[in-house]
């Protein structure tokens, strides 16, 4: 089988430009998902049952329908109502932001609600408020239990950026589509396309089993 | 000191306190025997509010917890607690869970926080532990800890929640000296224990309980030695 580095070579500046895109939304939809997650996981842990109602909701949706069906509703239905001109990576970076929210709401109300209840009575019992037992007691110790689950959560999120594809968000796998269509090729593209996501997913896998090392030493 | 009076507490159909009155005067030991289930931890937990009541009332120090402008946390800086399971921080030093809320609660710079910190671990035997994570310790030691974390804000009373319930047989005597040294000084201490031994050699009145009531109260000698109901002779002919 001759493999032809040529097309590679000459996609090359594509698939780089696409690198950046894939990056870039990835990164914002780890940020904004970090945020936004963490407030509607403690938006779920309210207990009043009215107030935990909506974010019950948002999770519920976000994590019961395919992510496909979000970034075309985003991209068609929501931005058209906000832009004139829709941006498809702008779309697509808020559909990861708004779905990967969901998942780490849980992963944060998990991860909180797995501290022992002594913990929080003791900083009770000390005089703490429930603000200040949170941040010295039980996100310190939660956040090291969350490590795993995020990197999870994030790898999952930077190989479904592929997915801007269905609406031609220029990120590296739309560069790959285009390559494979210009030429009628399958494995110069997509292998290198592939190999891309690889060191992606494995970077952040290695930064995930530094920082676990790194809070469980001290 | 602290006053309760026709305390009550459900969870969920099981009423676990049905009527608790009673009245603990300053630098009085008062310890809290009874069968398991008699609902004397939940009396205990009531007593700084890590267990909501349904009715009655308690005033520690003058202040009713639950009176609309009372500030809990204000009263908890005053009340402090030890746990059968140490709930020590596990993700800090010794040093740090004994300085962690003079620090942050009342506001002491760490100097201050830190002296202290060094005095009370002098006292309960352990200054060498101050620079060690609460892992390494030994359950005796742990709990030991506890109670220096717990007298760092300086409360004016403390509560014991079976504090030698979950160490081996051997530790119980260094955690229980250390309780003995504090009555001594004269803190106002509420026990709930199984250690019938320091109930009647530092307590100055025990209260029975079983059934979610105080059944029998009075002097160590009087209660262990002339038991007047029948509830009480029958648990002390088991743990005695």
């Amino acid at each position: 089988m001759d493999f032809r580095f040529d097309i590679i070579v000459e996609y090359a500046p594509y698939f780089f430009q696409g690198l950046l895109a894939t990056i870039g939304v990835s990164l914002v939809g780890i940020i904004f998902g970090l945020i936004l997650g963490l407030f509607i996981g403690l938006g779920k842990m309210a207990s009043h049952p009215i107030v935990r109602w909506p974010f019950v909701w948002y999770i519920n949706f976000f994590r019961g329908t395919p992510l496909v069906v979000q970034i075309l509703l985003v991209h068609f239905g929501v931005m058209p109502l906000l832009f004139a001109q829709p941006n498809a990576i702008v779309s697509l970076a808020v559909a990861l932001s708004l779905n990967s929210a969901a998942y780490v709401a849980e992963i944060f109300r998990a991860g909180i609600q797995s501290i022992d209840k002594g913990q929080m009575e003791a900083a009770r019992s000390l005089g703490m408020t429930h603000a200040q037992a949170m941040r010295y007691i039980i996100l310190p110790q939660a956040l090291k239990r969350m490590i795993p689950p995020f990197a999870n959560e994030f790898i999952v999120l930077i190989k479904d950026s592929s997915l801007g594809m269905v609406i031609a968000a220029p990120e590296i796998m739309y560069w790959g589509k285009a390559a494979a269509g210009e030429y009628y090729r399958v494995w110069e593209p997509y292998l290198t396309v592939a190999f891309v996501y690889l060191v992606l997913t494995l970077s952040l896998s290695k930064l995930s089993h530094y920082l676990e090392r790194k809070y469980s030493t001290s | 000191m602290i006053d309760v009076r026709q305390l009550k507490k459900s969870f969920g159909s099981l009423e676990v306190l049905k009527g608790i009155n009673a009245h603990i005067r300053e630098g009085e030991v008062v310890v809290v025997i009874g069968p398991s289930g008699s609902g004397k931890s939940t009396f205990l937990r009531c007593l700084n509010l890590l267990e909501d009541f349904d009715e009655g009332e308690i005033i520690i120090d003058g202040i009713n917890l639950k009176a609309k402008d009372t500030n809990l946390n204000k009263v908890r800086e005053e009340v402090g607690m030890v746990f059968q399971r140490f709930n020590l921080f596990p993700h800090m030093t010794v040093l740090n869970n004994i300085t962690l809320a003079p620090m942050k609660v009342r506001k002491w710079p760490r100097e201050k926080a830190e002296a202290k910190a060094m005095e009370l671990l002098a006292k309960v035997g352990l200054q060498d532990k101050a620079h060690a994570y609460p892992d390494s310790l030994s359950g005796g030691q742990a709990q030991r800890v506890a109670i220096a974390r717990a007298l760092a804000m300086e409360p004016k009373i403390m509560l014991f929640d079976e504090p030698t319930s979950a160490l081996d047989p051997e530790m119980v005597g260094e955690v229980l000296s250390v309780m003995k040294q504090l009555a001594n000084e004269g803190m106002t201490m509420v026990v709930v224990t199984h250690e019938m031994g320091f109930a009647r050699e530092v307590g100055d009145r025990v209260l029975f309980m079983d059934g979610g009531c105080i059944v029998e109260e009075g002097k160590p000698e009087d209660l262990f030695d002339r038991p007047q109901h029948e509830r009480t002779k029958a648990f002390l002919s088991k743990v005695l």
